[in-house]
């Protein structure tokens, strides 16, 4: 199977930075941005002032009633264990049946979620899950440059820590068990934390 | 600033600057519930996805484009399996680039009207029937044909399928099998064929320095469109060739040309005589190149009489023999626009004269290395097909015909009267994707997977230098369970007739997967079955031996044939092909009509060009609608005004005025082929589409032509800025 070296090859770009913007528009935005940001970094991500802003999401019922704080907080599994796509794609993806079943093949088949979950496996069925999480289409967003500017590129960040900085948009999951919105994931919501850590402000950034 | 000297930028940057800082974001803490539905969206996970598979991340796969007959190598874009975006494959004869009809090929793929499962005509109407069914009726009615009794009418057939093709008719003792295009090059391909010895050889626009087209609309739908857009950017750059192009109406290649002359329509030999005429007295080219015969002939087209007859200037003939004697080697092409007409055949031969005379054959005009294994090479096709299949048909020679890859019903001409012969037979298949005029006419009909769901490999009928193979392959699983390949159905007939040769692949890919298996040493290099094939998907070419061709020189008479005058009918139709709706096929796709004509700007509808000077004469205005009328019927559609065409002839583009196809065709537009005239080419038999007259006349109405732009000029907004001949020269010192 053929695929093409662009796909693979890492995606060039700075992280940080915003060398297209004026030098006018940076300092108007710098003042703007000292108005409105109060909250202090916490310790566990450095060089990141992380975004403000609550939101009360419904429940989102699942197929599977996943419990994110037994594996990610009890068992203290990295998000990024399961959700693999995110430093490498725009989006950090499901994942796969596959990925679970490669664990609860073995471990706790008896609880009535994993039976559920092998029954999906055995018959090759797909699970649909409802989506909680999402930007409009004309917003282009993409995990891949987040991870890389607040994780991978960030000195003296830990791996280890990466929830610190999922948390940033989608709270504190690894306390929950479904996942539930809990940041406004709006406009406002995003651009003021651009601001804050010298994100790039373009419009075509994220509308292209 | 003041009001008077700030322009659209300015005022753009200013308002950007005081848009931001005056909203402070306020606008944007509007909840995402406005514009997004919480938990409604179902997000589907992998089940145990391939490696490569990275959510959002695309990966692309080789295949073939079958949106004209060029056969362009494609690389898809495959997401979360789904194909989302073409482009040109790198190793292919059309390199990395890909027309819009190949972009838009994939709406014909998610097209809203493919037919998904099979239809049998039930006391007058198509109804849905499951395949059990449609295999009886194919049982009944089909398969108990007698010796050549049926018949097969498809467009360019190659690779593959064309040998199952061939094996099917051979079983059913029937020798017919019908291969048409509406657009095609057959009346060049008789001329090259009959002087050359080549039907098709390599024209090589690279190494001209000076290409002479009458009528050859290389960069739009002549031949291979795509591969020679990429030969002309090489004519273009470094030392720029110059082009010349003759023709009544202006296509994609006159507007790029240096010198754009309209002819009479049916006058292009006797240009190419004059030209020839000119080179010979004025510019000393030595004739010994050329037959004694046919330097008497040009010895009679004088500038005085060439002038008259065509309605090229004098000096405009002068101008382009000087471009000829004085550039060389140069390229003499002639298409459409100059094959249409009785004298078709005669004008091809004055163009090729001047090849000859001017020594491009050989120089420009190579010859094809033709690909070793003849059973895989195209079938291309042409009208004469169309107009044997239609007398056939009208004699009760068939009780079965199958269509596929051709819809003669929307493209044959009223007087051929398509649809009431195509009727007399009893029973008619339509293998196709898509409910066209052909495929509602038929008995049964079975629906294809698209070419980006299927296996298979094809041949380009051009290929000028090196032969390949170019394969298809699924770029995501069939959007419709009862969709077949036509390979799969071909094998499936094939193995129903008790052929021992096919009895034991289980379906085509099967079948395919043997036969590449059994290719020569030469063309695997070294590799062994498995290895071979994942290269040959992987690459999407195979790349085959070829023979090494030769070229004779053996010109035919160059009389250019008599030139009627028009009687009643003084307008000259031009039905113009273009690399939007091309023969018709591309009309179901929205992409293309809402894509502007490349020179009128008009979309979604049918227009008719007329010169400034005819349409006063007529008293019409942009908008009018006109009724253009033949001797077989009339259509009506607005005018549209501009001097890119021959101020005797009316141009109407060819590819609207579906009544079928469904509902982005379906009642667009009107169809100039349907008023053709029963004329062919005298020597190829071919259906002369340019030699159609009209009268023109008012119908009194008028509407806003749905047309991007809307305007000629720039309004003093500096969109392109010019310079004037006249102060480059003196600034430039040119």
């Amino acid at each position: 199977m053929f695929v093409s070296n662009k796909f693979l090859s890492k995606r060039r770009g700075k992280g940080v930075g915003q060398g297209k913007v004026s030098q006018c528009l940076a300092m108007f935005f710098s003042v703007l941005a000292s108005v409105f940001i109060v909250a202090a970094a916490q310790a566990e991500v450095p060089n990141a002032k992380p975004p403000t802003g609550t939101h009360s999401g419904e429940d989102v019922p699942q197929p599977i009633e996943f419990p994110h704080d037994i594996h990610a907080d009890i068992n203290g599994i990295n998000c990024m264990y399961c959700h693999t796509y995110a430093r490498r794609s725009k989006v950090a993806g499901i994942p796969p049946t596959s990925k679970c079943m490669g664990c609860h093949s073995i471990i706790a088949t008896d609880k009535p979620r994993i039976k559920k979950l092998t029954e999906y496996w055995e018959n090759n069925e797909t699970i649909l899950w409802n989506k909680v999480h999402d930007v409009p289409d004309f917003v282009h967003f993409t995990h891949e440059k987040h991870l890389q500017r607040f994780v991978f590129k960030n000195e003296g960040m830990d791996v280890a820590n990466v929830s610190e900085v999922c948390a940033f948009c989608h709270g504190d999951v690894k306390k929950m068990t479904v996942a539930k919105k809990v940041k406004p994931l709006n406009m406002g919501f995003c651009v003021r934390c651009h601001e804050a850590n010298d994100g790039p402000s373009d419009c075509w950034k994220c509308h292209k | 600033m003041s009001g008077s000297d700030i322009n659209r930028r300015d005022f753009l940057k200013f308002m950007g600057l005081g848009g931001v800082g005056a909203a402070t974001l306020s606008g944007c803490d509007m909840p995402t519930t406005i514009t997004l539905e919480e938990g409604k969206e179902k997000v589907v996970a992998y089940l145990a996805p391939e490696e490569y598979a990275i959510p959002g991340i695309g990966v692309t796969f080789a295949s073939t484009c079958k949106q004209c007959p060029s056969g362009c190598g494609v690389h898809g874009r495959v997401r979360e399996g789904r194909v989302l975006k073409l482009e040109g494959n790198p190793d292919a004869l059309n390199g990395k680039g890909l027309c819009q009809m190949g972009q838009a090929s994939l709406q014909g793929h998610y097209n809203p009207d493919r037919i998904t499962q099979p239809m049998a005509r039930k006391g007058g109407a198509l109804e849905p029937v499951t395949w059990e069914e449609a295999w009886k009726l194919m049982k009944e009615k089909a398969s108990g044909a007698a010796q050549g009794r049926s018949a097969w009418f498809t467009g360019t057939v190659s690779g593959h399928q064309s040998v199952l093709l061939s094996a099917l008719n051979k079983a059913w003792g029937s020798k017919d099998h019908y291969v048409y295009e509406a657009i095609n090059n057959a009346v060049g391909e008789a001329v090259n064929k009959s002087v050359l010895g080549d039907a098709a050889p390599a024209y090589r626009l690279d190494k001209a320095k000076v290409v002479l087209s009458f009528g050859a609309d290389f960069l739009g739908t002549w031949v291979s469109p795509v591969h020679f857009s990429r030969e002309y950017s090489k004519f273009r750059t470094g030392d720029r060739g110059v082009l010349i192009q003759v023709e009544p109406k202006m296509t994609l290649t006159g507007g790029n040309a240096d010198l754009w002359v309209a002819a009479r329509p049916g006058t292009e030999g006797v240009v190419a005589l004059g030209v020839a005429n000119v080179l010979l007295s004025k510019n000393q080219v030595d004739g010994k190149q050329l037959p004694q015969a046919a330097l008497d002939v040009i010895s009679q087209y004088g500038v005085d009489k060439v002038t008259e007859i065509s309605g090229v200037p004098g000096d405009t003939l002068v101008r382009i023999a000087k471009y000829l004697n004085e550039r060389s080697p140069s390229l003499v092409l002639s298409g459409e626009s100059a094959h249409g007409h009785a004298n078709g055949y005669q004008n091809a031969m004055a163009a090729m004269m001047l090849n000859v005379l001017l020594g491009n054959v050989g120089e420009t005009i190579e010859a094809s290395n033709s690909m070793a294994f003849d059973e895989l090479k195209a079938k291309h096709g042409n009208s004469k097909a169309m107009l044997d299949f239609a007398a056939a048909a009208d004699a009760g020679k068939y009780d079965v015909v199958f269509f596929t890859g051709a819809n003669p019903v929307y493209t044959a001409p009223d007087h051929l009267a398509m649809a009431e012969k195509v009727a007399k037979v009893p029973f008619k298949v339509a293998l196709s994707m898509f409910p066209d005029e052909t495929t509602m006419a038929a008995d049964l009909v079975l629906p294809l997977s698209s070419p980006y769901e299927e296996w298979g490999t094809s041949v380009s009928p051009y290929q000028p230098t090196d032969a390949a193979i170019s394969m298809s392959q699924p770029l995501m699983k069939p959007l419709s369970a009862e969709t077949k390949s036509l390979g799969d159905i071909l094998l499936s007939m094939l193995k129903y007739q008790g052929i021992k040769d096919y009895e034991g692949f289980d379906d085509y890919y099967a079948y395919l997967r043997s036969e590449l298996d059994g290719l020569p040493g030469s063309v695997k290099a070294g590799k062994d079955g498995d290895e071979f094939w994942s290269a040959a998907v992987q690459r999407g070419v195979i790349k085959v031996p070829t023979k090494a061709g030769s070229l004779k020189v053996n010109l035919g008479d160059v009389s250019p044939g008599g030139h009627q005058s028009g009687g009643d009918y003084p307008m000259h139709l031009i039905p113009s092909s273009n690399q939007t709706m091309y023969d018709g096929r591309n009309a179901n796709l929205p992409w293309l009509q809402e894509a502007p004509d490349q020179i009128t700007k008009i979309f979604w509808d049918s227009w008719v060009e007329m010169h400034p000077k005819a349409a006063a004469k007529l008293g019409v205005k942009e908008g009018d609608f006109v009724r253009v009328e033949s001797d077989q019927g009339a259509v009506e559609a607005q005018v549209y005004i501009y001097k890119g065409v021959h101020v005797n002839a009316v141009a109407i583009p060819v590819g609207r005025g579906h009544e079928e196809y469904g509902r982005y065709a379906k009642g667009n537009g009107v169809n100039p082929l349907k008023i053709l005239s029963s004329i062919v080419d005298g020597k190829s038999g071919e259906l002369a589409t340019h030699a159609t007259r009209v009268r023109i006349s008012k119908v009194g109405r008028s509407e806003e032509l749905p047309r991007l732009g809307g305007s000629e000029v720039q309004v003093g907004r500096r969109l392109v800025n010019t310079v004037s001949a006249d102060v480059f020269k003196r600034t430039e010192g040119a």
